[in-house]
Order: C-alpha cells, then structure tokens, then sequence
C-alpha cells in the first residue's frame, strides 16, 4: 500500500508494510543529516579510536620515563632536552631528511621517465608495464631482505659478479661503509617504492586526450614544449599527491633500514622510525623518549602535508 | 637547431626503448638473484665460493621452509588478518566515504579534510601508544588484534580514495533511482557501488597488501608463534641458525607470490583507481 | 515470493562472507587468552642439536609433569628478535614463563620487579655437582635472594684454524703482537682474513672489546660497582690495538662493522676466516655441519697482552618472569633442565655448546678430551663483563646499549681520535650508572 505522497510507481517491498509512524522514522532515518552522521560514525571511530586516541597518548608519553611494564612517571620536558642535546638525534633529524628527499627525488624522477616511456607506442607496452610493477607488489620486508643478502660482503651479488670481472681487488662493503650504507638503502627504497610513481603518473599520462598533443604540434610546438605546455600541468595534482604520499611512507617506514643496516655503521643510516624503535625496544627500554622521537617529526610532516595539500585542496575548490 | 618533431619523437624513442631495456633488467636482477639464491646449496651460497647460476639447483631449501618453519600457520594467518581487516575497512569506507560524498550535514567539509590527515599519520608514530593500547585490551598476540590496529590506517586513505569517485559519479544516476523509490542505501548499493567498481578494486588491493605487508605492528604486537604472519615469521627465522639465507629466500619467493598474482589480476584497475584521488579530487 | 535471481544472488552473498571469513573460524585459538601452561622463549643456541635436544627434554619434562603438548607453547626466536619482544611483552604484561639471558639481563629485570624469586632452585644446585662456579653467582644474586637461574658459563676461547697454522709451520701467538703478525703472514684478503672480530652494534662486539681491555690492563668499573673505571691507558691502548688491526694491518674485515651476532660464525664456517673470539657456538655447530672444519679447529687460549691473557667468560641464565600463573611449572622445567644428567646429555650431545656452572662436571670424559686442555685455566683466569665489578642493572644497559660498540665505531668509522672515543663512551657509562644507582 503506497504511503509516501510523492510516488506513484511500485516502490520497494520495505515500504508497504509500514504506516504513518513507521513513515515519520523511516523520514528520519533516511534524512540526509541522519545518515551522514550514521554512515560516518563507524570510520570516526576508527580514526578516534585507533588515530586520535594513540596519538593523544603518544604525546603524553613523551613526558615521561616509562619502561616496559611499569607505569610511566612524570618528567616534564627532560626527554626532550635529552634528545635535542643528542648528537645521534641531530644526526638522525639530517639522516630523515636526506633519506626522504633522495628517495623521493629519485623515484619521482625515475616514476616520471618510466611513465613517458612506457606511454609510448610499443608492442607489448602492457607486459612491461605489469612486469615493471612488481617490485611495488612485494611485501617490503621481503624486498629489504634480498637485497641485504644482494650486499653481503662476501657472498652478494654485487661483490661476486665485481670480484669475477677482476674489477675490484677487495670486496666493498655497501651497508657496512659509511659512505656507501645510505646510498644502499635508498637504492633499495628506489628499487621498491618507483613502480608507485610510474603507476600514478601512467594513468595521469593516459588520461590526457590525445588531441591536446596534436593540436599543439600543428601549431608548431616542439616535444619538449608540448610537455611543458600540455603535460607538466595536467599532472600537476597527481605529482602532489604521489610526492606526499611517498614523503609520508617512505620516512616512517623502518623494514628497509632496520633490515639492511639497523641503523649502522654508526648512525650513519638512522632514521627517526628506527631511532624511535630502538628506544623504545631496544635494551634501554625508554619507551618516553621513543614516542618523543616520532613526536618532534610530526609537526614538520603536518607543515609538509598543509603545504602540499593547500594547493591541491585550492584548487579543487573545496 | 630544432629538429622536426616527427624526428624528436624518433629520437624519443629510441631512448625511450634503451632506459625501457635499463629498466627492465633494474626491476629483474634482484628477482633473479632471490629465485636462484633460493634453489642453491648451501655451499654455492656462502663464501667465496657463491655461485651466480645455481649448479646443482636443490628443492631442498622449500622443504626447509616448510619443516622448519609453521610457514602454512603464517601463511593463514596473514590471509586472515588481510581478509579481515580488508572486508571491515572496506565497509567502513564506503559508508563513509558516500556520507562525505553524497550527503549534506553540518561538519562535512571539515570532517573531510579531517580525513586527509589522518591517513598520514606514520604508523611509527603510533606504534607505542597503540601498542600499550592492546595490551590494556588484551588484544595483542592475537590477530583481532591486528585486524583492528590496521583499520587505523587502511579506513582514512580508502575512505579518502572512494571519496573522490563516488563525487565523480554523476549525480543524475542516483536522482533518477531515488525518484524510481530508492532510498539513499539502496540508492547507494544499486547505483553507485556498481558504478565504481574500479575504485572498490583499487580499494580491496591496497587494503589487501597494505595488511599483507605490514611489518611493525605485526612484529610488535605479537610474539606467540600462532599469531605471527608471514612477515614477521621470516624475520625470525633469521639468525635461528647461521645458513640461513637459502630456506629464508625460498620462504621470500613463496610469500611474494599471492600479493603479486592479485596485483597481476588487479593492475589494470588499479592503474586507473590511482588517478582517482589526483585528479579528480 | 523471491524470484529465482534474487535466491541466488542471496546465495551468493552468502558465498562471499562465508569464503572471506572462513579464515577466522580457523584462526579463533589465536585470540589473547592464555591458554597454555607453559610458554617458553628459547633463543636459538646457533647449533641446530642443541635447540632440539633442549626442545626434547622440554617436552619430557611436561610429559613428566602431567602437561599436554597442546598445553605447551613452546618458541626458537632468534637472538635480535628477543630483546625487543620480551620488552613488548613486559609491557603488554604477557611476558613469556621462562626465558634463556646472559648479560646482565637478570639484574636489569630485577630491578624493574619482572622476576621471580628462585632462590631454592639455586639452593639446590649449590648442593649438586661440588656446587656452581663463583661466576655464575653474582649475576642473579640480589640481597641474599636469587632472581635467575644459572644455566652455563662460557669461556670465550681463540677459535682457530688449525690446519692453516699447521701448513705454515707457525706456533699459536701467545702475545697480540704475535697474533697480528700470524694474521698478516697467513692472510689471503680477500678470500682469507685474519681476525673475525665482530664489531656490529651487538653482544659479541661489546665482549670482544672488553676482553682486549683486559688484556691491556682496562676495566669497565671498580669492585665498588660504582666507580667507572673505563678511562684509562689500558683501555686507549686495547682501542688503538683493534683501530690498528683494522685501518693499518688490515687483519679484520671491513665487513665487521656491520656484523650480527651470527656473522662470525658464519665467517669462520665458511672459512672466511682465520680466527674468531666466541664461545664454542661455533665449534658445536661443526660438530654436525662440518666434520672436517671441525676436526681442525682449535680453542686456544686468548694471546697476552701486557696485563695478562685474560679470557671473557660469559654467564647465561634461565629467567622466570612472574606474570605466570603457573610458577611451578616454570620452576620445575629449569630444575629439571638443570638436573646434572639432563645437563650432561645437553651438553655433550650438544657438542660443548657451553660450559656447564657446576664445577665437578668438568671431570667427565667429554672435557677430557685434547681440544678443551685450556678450558679449565680459562675458566679459571676469566672474567665477566664488569669484572672486577658484578652485573647489576647498570652494566646490562651498558650491555644492552652497545656502548663499546659504538665507541668502536666512532674510531672506525667516524675516524674519532682513540682517547676522544674513550673519554665520551666512559660518560656514557658514568651516566648511565649515576641514573640507575637514582632510580
């Protein structure tokens, strides 16, 4: 029996069985503001629960000195000072920031070349593509163990095939030299993480009509222009939000440094998430000074995602 | 100096087809060297006498593998906190992601850049509190556990993806079905849902193998042996015995196997769902 | 009525949930709920036997003792993992029944209220065997009360190639002099190096370098156990010795920054090298991998350095955590894995893995035997960690920070001068024996 007064066709069987009252909170039930809050209210809490809650506590950890077990007591700003007087944590602070910019910086541009090459006419284009993509497939701590064992000292890859050319008398230590170890680690974060890039920027690339690029060569543009023209600025958001997302995961990831070199030889590879961890589980156990650790980069990281995201947000025009 | 552009582009690729080739062995080495690592003896492995093509190519690392090693328990359990955690995000995040998307209320715009940050938060960050967290819940060493720390990340970033497809389904659809007496849920599951298949696979993958992958919550958050996944089961396997990289490469071969054959399934929708966020916002 | 369409799509609504939950119907045993009455953290023993044969005896003990195998949760982890997941599990308050420590680790639980008192197991044992080796008794002694049970005591000889001594017709080196030069001769870089001396941020690192110290004359802290002592001219010395052997003669390889725990093993198994400082992990190991390496290693007595030829001897013991509502269970498994026989099996079946602490076992045939003819002077004329101190919680977080590791690598590689390196990691010590003499 049709009760709603603005329908006439057959309406779903939920409908007809119900009467008046049933319609007044059926009304209220499908009201837009009813089901927003209804529909959202799982995600909020999640993200109150398992975000803002940690992260609340988080801060307040980094005012004590807590052990495994025991509760934690009191300390005011001490864990702070201690890190900011640590030369480790000065040295890790110049470590994230290498690290990121490098690995970024790297895949971005290695991401951007494969992505125009890969958006050429090719035969068989989509097998090296879904072959390219691999890499990113692989659980990371998969990825980090091989190519440790592709570094070894004695019995890797590297140092095998170098020492049979007879191109090195003596085997290099690529995660135990202290010049070497970062390049080595971000080479891995590379290896890993381009496929995300060339992925990103190939379905930006393919979603620019065609016609753009034609267009602009009967005008007479020369490649290079069409791609600044034409091609820089259509990717534009897409490079925000590849470069952000990077910049976030890459440095707070810690299976590759933790695998490759736990941080060695001396620091010289340490980044914040494995400094945070060491503190925390390692034997000093300080699990105050490990969440202030992870702390301090956050608000650089916010700055970071602000920055970036202001402009993206601007100009979607919400 | 410039030259024509047809002769630009030949150029182009030509190069394109030289860092093409580049690239491809780049991407194929270390593969190789995992697969090979994986069927050589002992012996060809270490010291100085490590071979780079296996000689006498063994099996006997994968039995290793599977003797020493619950690997089948890891296996399932990184199936089941994948699945599970995967199913719950991905209702969490189509509720979601539709409300900010389709309804009006008070504290939607807010709430939707809200959601941006919160994926961002580094689960480095979170790790401590969280995990001091389920130990007040009783929830660590055990997969619910970890099924639930990883909604923590997996609800914000595919909320935010869905977001910006549901947006750029075209509202008439859903006004035609509401007029035909939809409600906004089924309006939701028989119009729109459909229509973002991709994005719900894109969604599904980066769920799947963001759970698949994950090293630090699992690596903390669980010590007994039954709860432990693949990736933190092979990390322990290290350093139980001195040679222990031939068996640990054969348990890496198997264990890249199911997130690159879903990739493989997947890539096409996924290529396409990584737009969905850029461009159209 | 429901059309045909609609049943089927029903069902395979159905289908999907079933298949993508069916996982967890198998997966529900692993929720938190403690059901097992004995959780054992074993660390791997780096000799594949051992672990087994520790396993074994385990499962005889519980089948002794009434407990079910599925009641039993028993766990190899591997050295690195441990430390890190005993902390996580203090903190979740779910920490393992019993676990196997050296280092100090006894005194560092202790003092946070993680452990439980077994002060009549090693009672006990004092009475068995001519009674244990005044080593093992200052790590888990606390005000008259016992916190650990000890479990070996390990003398960390001069493992050694012999055969290639033999061929080139050299004497063992009785002084480190001696040694570099055996090193320099009988080196083939980079096949072949001389000194497996770990120097990667862990345990072996910290021991080897404090066992060099000794022999130079250097210690960690006076007998008071509170006055650092690391700042001296013997410890410079030992530092220079090792900063040498590594930039100037080149015996160790560069590699050694970065090893772990196992990469000396792993060094001299694949005979990469000619002479490594380690308790006889190694040797046991071969004893089932290599019978040819085997039959020619020997375990020499550390070379002298102007103090004496002083060797490490490192003390292991069993901890028994008291968030356990089965104590007695835990108790007993170390009784029992303790009791003279079982231990005699673990150990000679074992291959020598470690040195049992009861001081009459050393008679049996098995420590008879030519390669352990240095044993008992070295178990004699060793010393631990803190020596002259004792290990309290302060010198296992010295332990468990690697703070000799690190000094070491602010001379390798940050090219530190020698007695900066020294002067900054004896603050270190100071501060972190001032905070825990605080707290």
């Amino acid at each position: 029996m049709a009760t709603s007064t603005t329908v006439s066709l057959p309406l779903p069987s939920s409908r007809r069985r119900l009467g008046w009252r049933g319609e007044r909170i059926q009304r209220f039930l499908t009201h837009d503001r009813t089901l927003g809050y209804l529909f959202l209210f799982p995600a909020i809490l999640v993200i109150v629960g398992l975000v803002a809650y940690p992260f609340a506590s988080a801060i307040v950890m980094t005012f004590q000195e807590k052990t495994a077990g025991a509760p934690g007591r009191f300390i005011g700003l001490d864990n702070y000072r201690e890190l900011f007087s640590s030369e480790q944590f000065l040295r890790t602070v110049f470590n994230t920031f290498i690290y990121t910019a490098v690995g970024v910086g790297l895949k971005f541009f290695l991401g951007l070349s494969m992505a125009l090459v890969l958006n050429q006419e090719r035969f068989c284009n989509n097998l090296f593509r879904s072959f390219l993509l691999v890499p990113w497939a692989i659980p990371t701590v998969m990825s980090a163990l091989n190519w440790r064992w592709i570094f070894d000292d004695a019995s890797g890859l590297i140092n095998n095939i170098l020492v049979r050319l007879n191109l090195i008398e003596e085997t290099i230590s690529w995660l135990s030299n202290p010049h070497l170890a970062m390049l080595s680690v971000v080479a891995v974060v590379v290896w890993q993480g381009t496929p995300f890039f060339t992925m990103s920027f190939l379905a930006g690339l393919q979603a620019i009509p065609k016609e753009l690029y034609e267009a602009a060569e009967i005008d007479g543009a020369s490649v290079l222009q069409q791609f600044k023209h034409i091609t820089l600025p259509r990717l534009q958001p897409i490079f925000i939000t590849a470069v952000m997302l990077s910049a976030i995961l890459t440095s707070a990831a810690i299976q590759f440094v933790l695998i490759l070199t736990n941080g060695g030889p001396a620091d010289r590879t340490m980044i914040f998430s494995v400094l945070s961890y060491h503190l925390a589980l390692g034997g000093a156990q300080r699990l105050g000074m490990g969440a202030a650790v992870s702390l301090i980069f956050f608000p650089i990281l916010v700055v970071f995602i602000v920055f970036l995201t202001r402009r993206m947000l601007r100009e979607k025009g919400e | 100096m410039a030259l024509r552009v047809t002769t630009q582009r030949r150029v182009l690729q030509g190069l394109g087809n030289g860092v093409l080739v580049l690239m491809l062995l780049w991407t194929a080495i270390p593969f190789y060297w995992m697969i090979a690592t994986s069927l050589k003896h002992d012996k060809e492995i270490y010291g100085y006498e490590a071979t780079l093509i296996p000689e006498r190519p063994t099996l006997a690392n994968y039995a290793t593998v599977f003797r020493e090693t619950p690997y089948m328990l890891y296996l399932r359990n990184s199936v089941a906190v994948a699945v599970g955690s995967t199913v719950l995000s991905m209702i969490i995040a189509v509720l979601g992601a539709y409300a900010i998307a389709r309804l009006d209320f008070p504290g939607r715009a807010l709430l939707a850049r809200g959601l941006v940050f919160t994926y961002l938060v580094p689960t480095s960050l979170l790790f401590i509190p969280m995990f001091a967290m389920m130990s007040m819940l009783r929830l660590t060493d055990s997969l619910y556990g970890l099924t639930i720390a990883y909604l923590g990340f997996d609800v914000p970033f595919c909320t935010w993806l869905l977001m910006g497809y549901f947006k750029s389904v075209p509202v008439e659809l859903e006004e035609a079905a509401r007029v035909d007496g939809c409600n906004r849920v089924s309006a939701l599951v028989r119009v729109v849902l459909p229509m973002s298949l991709p994005a719900l696979v894109v969604v599904t993958f980066f769920s799947f193998t963001h759970a698949w992958n994950e090293f630090l919550y699992a690596h903390v958050f669980t010590s007994t042996t039954s709860a432990r996944t693949v990736t933190t089961g092979l990390v322990n396997f290290m350093s139980q015995d001195v040679f222990f990289w031939g068996p640990l490469m054969a348990s890496t071969v198997m264990s890249a196997l199911p997130p690159v054959l879903m990739f493989l399934v997947f890539q096409r929708w996924v290529v396409k769902g990584l737009t969905l966020g850029g461009v159209k916002g | 009525m429901p059309t045909r369409r609609e049943i089927l799509q029903q069902a395979g609504k159905t289908a999907t949930v079933l298949t993508t939950t069916a996982p967890w119907w198998l997966v529900r045993r692993a929720h938190a709920a403690r059901q097992a009455k004995l959780v054992v953290w074993n660390p791997a023993a780096l000799a594949p036997q051992v672990d087994k044969i520790m396993q074994e005896q385990c499962y005889a003990y519980a089948k002794q003792a009434g407990i079910k195998e599925s009641e039993i949760d028993y766990q190899i982890i591997g050295g690195p993992q441990l430390v890190p997941k005993l902390v996580a599990s203090l903190e979740a308050g779910n920490p393992p029944d019993i676990t196997r420590l050296g280092g100090g680790y006894v005194q560092l639980y202790r003092s946070q209220g993680h452990l439980l008192e077994v002060t009549d197991l090693v009672n006990k044992m004092q009475k068995a065997q001519g009674g244990l080796f005044p080593v093992s008794l200052p790590s888990v002694m606390h005000q008259g009360k016992a916190y650990g049970v000890p479990q070996s005591v390990s003398p960390w000889p001069l493992v050694t190639r012999l055969d290639l001594l033999e061929a080139a017709k050299v004497e063992p080196p009785k002084t480190w002099d001696e040694f570099v030069e055996v090193c320099k001769k009988l080196q083939k870089p980079p096949k072949l190096t001389g000194f497996g001396l770990c120097l990667g941020l862990q345990n072996d690192t910290d021991n080897n370098v404090m066992n060099m110290i000794w022999c130079y004359g250097g210690k960690l802290v006076e007998a008071d156990n509170k006055t650092v002592a690391l700042h001296s001219r013997g410890t410079i010395a030992a530092v220079q010795l090792i900063a040498d052997m590594f930039n100037k003669h080149k015996i160790i390889p560069k590699g050694a920054i970065a090893w772990d725990n196992t990469s000396n093993n792993k060094a001299y198994q694949s005979r990469q090298v000619i002479f490594v400082l380690n308790p006889t992990s190694i040797y046991a190991h071969l004893a089932d991998s290599d019978k040819e390496l085997y039959n020619v290693t020997g375990l020499l007595p550390v070379p002298a350095g102007p103090a004496g030829a002083i060797e490490e001897l490192t003390t292991a013991e069993w901890l028994l955590f008291k968030h356990n509502p089965y104590p007695e269970v835990a108790k007993g498994l170390a009784e029992y894995w303790m009791a003279p026989d079982n231990l005699r099996v673990m150990i000679e079946e074992g291959d020598g893995r470690w040195g049992p602490p009861y001081k009459n076992m050393y008679d049996s045939k098995f420590w008879k035997r030519p390669v352990f003819q240095h044993w008992r002077s070295m178990l004699e004329r060793g010393r631990s960690f803190a020596s002259p101190g004792s290990h309290n919680p302060a010198s296992g977080e010295v332990l468990a920070t690697f703070v000799l590791g690190r000094m070491m690598h602010r001379v390798l590689v940050e090219s530190w001068d020698v007695e900066k390196a020294v002067v900054e990691a004896h603050k270190k010590v100071a501060e972190i024996y001032a905070r825990h003499q605080k707290g």
